[in-house]
């Protein structure tokens, strides 16, 4: 038994790997075949490998550079922009960190836009400007009412050297709209010191109209007594040389002008108007040349004071007299971080001489004949405070105002004195955008009655 | 020439002719010394920035404008016509104006 198995063993694994062989021969020759034949592309040969990894390889050293490239343009400041560079040649923003690209291309933008703008009609060399006024006044003993008023400013730079201003008033007055012609002025500058004007233009030894009575700058509803519609007129038609010399850190104004003379009122249904100047004489009733001027002083740029003075024969050709008009300012203003604010403090007084006059001689206006002494005066000061340098934005915007204004001439037709004290509160809207309410104290003497008024004022500059 | 003094005292007046007389030949005077361009800086510059020279003179009679309110063309003629009408001088013109256009635009 024991023989028999080890035969019937040495069989059964002779068989077997004869079976094996025959398993195995189809499967040797099929690999023989795959071997022999080009690999599927599931396949990477040597040569590809090695060509992979070489592109990989100069891949990396490339993802490597960039990543250095980014950092340092990160790290570094946004590119300086470029005025009036086209977006068309902005290739560097590609390239440029997305802020600084932004930031470049909102740049341009703006560039252009104003490039655009400036094409625009009248905003080369013209400029439109000017300001707009609505009120309303209840006034003791009047009517309240309202009102309102434009004033177109034209400005036209012809030159370097040559400038036109004209301004035109539009005011609703006694139900009709009515249109003055305020400023009509071409102005040269001889050079730095001297610059000479023509035409009308604001009476410059007048420093309130001058610079204060646009009613955007003027800080009260209405105007000072004497100084504006009183003693001096507003404009002048003739020429005028003006303006500054620095003289270290001071400065020093003049203007000198020869104009039209102002008439004499000799006859009027008004009888307190006899005996004023009428300075709307544009015609140049008597034929008569004003001359004068106005000097101011700069110690610190704080503070002006200034003199002005104009004088003329008045009247009839045959019977003028002499006037004399003369006018002291003082200026100053501090914005003040001590007080929290803009304070300002201004004050201007007005002298009239209108030498002997005979009204009415024949007596055929019923008063004559008259004669008094012409001489009158009156002026105003005034302070204001703006707490600018408070931190609630609407505070700062409330400004409180106290004007004094005062205008002698008892002793003339009109015959009484008159003094005012007049409170205003305003709230800046824009720097030149205002609300403006104010309350006036009025006293006359001389019998006449006191006229109180609330008045309230929107002024606009534009 | 001493007539003519007199003739023009006698005319506007001692107060007035000093005004004329004085101004007119002090201004022809250094006008005439130092014809510059429009714009160039005079002698004497005070030194101060376009910004501080805003400020100083603009709040002298108003409230001071944002330089974005006009365009820099704008502001070449407004800053021509507060030349002449507050008597700046031309160092003051010329920074303020690049003050305003530099902050222009808008």
């Amino acid at each position: 038994m024991k023989r028999a198995t080890p035969i019937i063993m040495n069989q059964t694994t002779a068989g077997a790997f004869v079976a094996l062989t025959w398993l195995f021969i189809p499967s040797a020759a099929i690999a023989q075949d795959v071997a022999s034949s080009p690999p599927p592309s599931d396949y990477v040969s040597r040569v590809e490998y090695d060509k992979l990894k070489a592109e990989h390889e100069a891949m990396k050293q490339e993802l490597d550079a960039l990543k250095a490239t980014v950092k340092q343009l990160t790290a570094a400041p946004p590119p300086a922009p470029v005025p009036g560079k086209a977006v068309s040649e902005g290739k560097q923003v590609v390239d440029a960190p997305p802020e600084a690209a932004t930031e470049e291309l909102r740049q341009e933008v703006e560039t252009l836009k104003a490039q655009i703008k400036e094409t625009f009609p009248g905003t080369t060399k013209f400029l439109l400007g000017g300001y707009g006024t609505a009120g309303f006044t209840a006034r003791s003993g009047e009517d309240p009412f309202f009102d309102a008023a434009f004033n177109a400013i034209f400005l036209f730079k012809m030159t370097d050297r040559l400038l036109f201003e004209g301004e035109l008033e539009f005011e609703f007055e006694d139900n009709e709209t009515t249109t003055n012609l305020e400023i009509a002025q071409a102005s040269y500058l001889l050079n730095d010191y001297m610059t000479i004007g023509v035409g009308r233009f604001l009476n410059p030894t007048n420093f309130f109209v001058e610079r204060q009575h646009m009613n955007w700058v003027n800080k009260l509803p209405d105007k000072p007594l004497a100084v504006y519609d009183g003693l001096l007129p507003e404009s002048e038609l003739g020429a005028q040389l003006r303006g500054v010399v620095p003289i270290g850190p001071t400065k020093l104004e003049y203007a000198a002008f020869v104009a039209n003379a102002p008439g004499l009122i000799t006859e009027s249904d008004d009888f307190s108007e006899i005996g004023t100047l009428d300075f709307d004489n544009d015609a140049n009733f008597g034929g008569h040349v004003a001359v004068g001027g106005h000097v101011g002083f700069i110690p610190i740029p704080q503070i002006e004071v200034g003199y002005g003075i104009q004088r003329s024969k008045v009247g009839p050709r045959d019977q003028a007299v002499e006037a004399v008009l003369q006018s002291a300012d003082f200026n100053y203003v501090q914005d003040s971080p001590l007080l929290k604010g803009l304070i300002t403090a201004r004050a201007q007084w007005v002298w009239s001489h209108v030498g002997h006059f005979v009204y009415d001689p024949t007596g055929e206006q019923g008063f004559g004949p008259l004669t008094f002494n012409n001489n009158r005066n009156g002026g105003y000061a005034q302070i204001s405070y703006r707490p600018t340098h408070i931190d609630n934005d609407y505070l700062k915007n409330v400004e409180g105002v106290f004007r004094y204004d005062r205008f002698n001439q008892l002793h003339t037709p009109v015959g009484f004195d008159e003094q005012r004290w007049t409170l205003g509160l305003n709230y800046w809207l824009t720097p030149s955008a205002v609300l403006k309410l104010a309350y006036e104290f009025d006293d006359k003497n001389g019998g006449a009655r006191d006229q109180d008024a609330f008045l309230m004022q929107a002024a606009v500059g534009f | 020439m001493k007539a003519i003094g007199v003739r023009i005292c006698k005319w506007i007046g001692l107060p007035g002719a000093t005004i004329l007389i004085s101004c007119v030949a002090l201004m022809w005077l250094i006008g005439c010394g130092t014809n510059k361009q429009s714009g160039e800086v005079a002698a004497g510059t005070t030194g101060k920035s376009g910004a501080q020279l805003w400020a100083e003179n603009c709040i002298r009679c108003h409230n001071i404008r944002s330089p974005g309110s006009l365009s820099p063309a704008q502001w070449e003629v407004a800053m021509m016509h507060m030349r002449v009408r507050a008597n700046l001088t031309p160092e003051e013109h010329k920074k303020i104006l690049e003050f305003l256009k530099a902050g222009g635009g808008g």
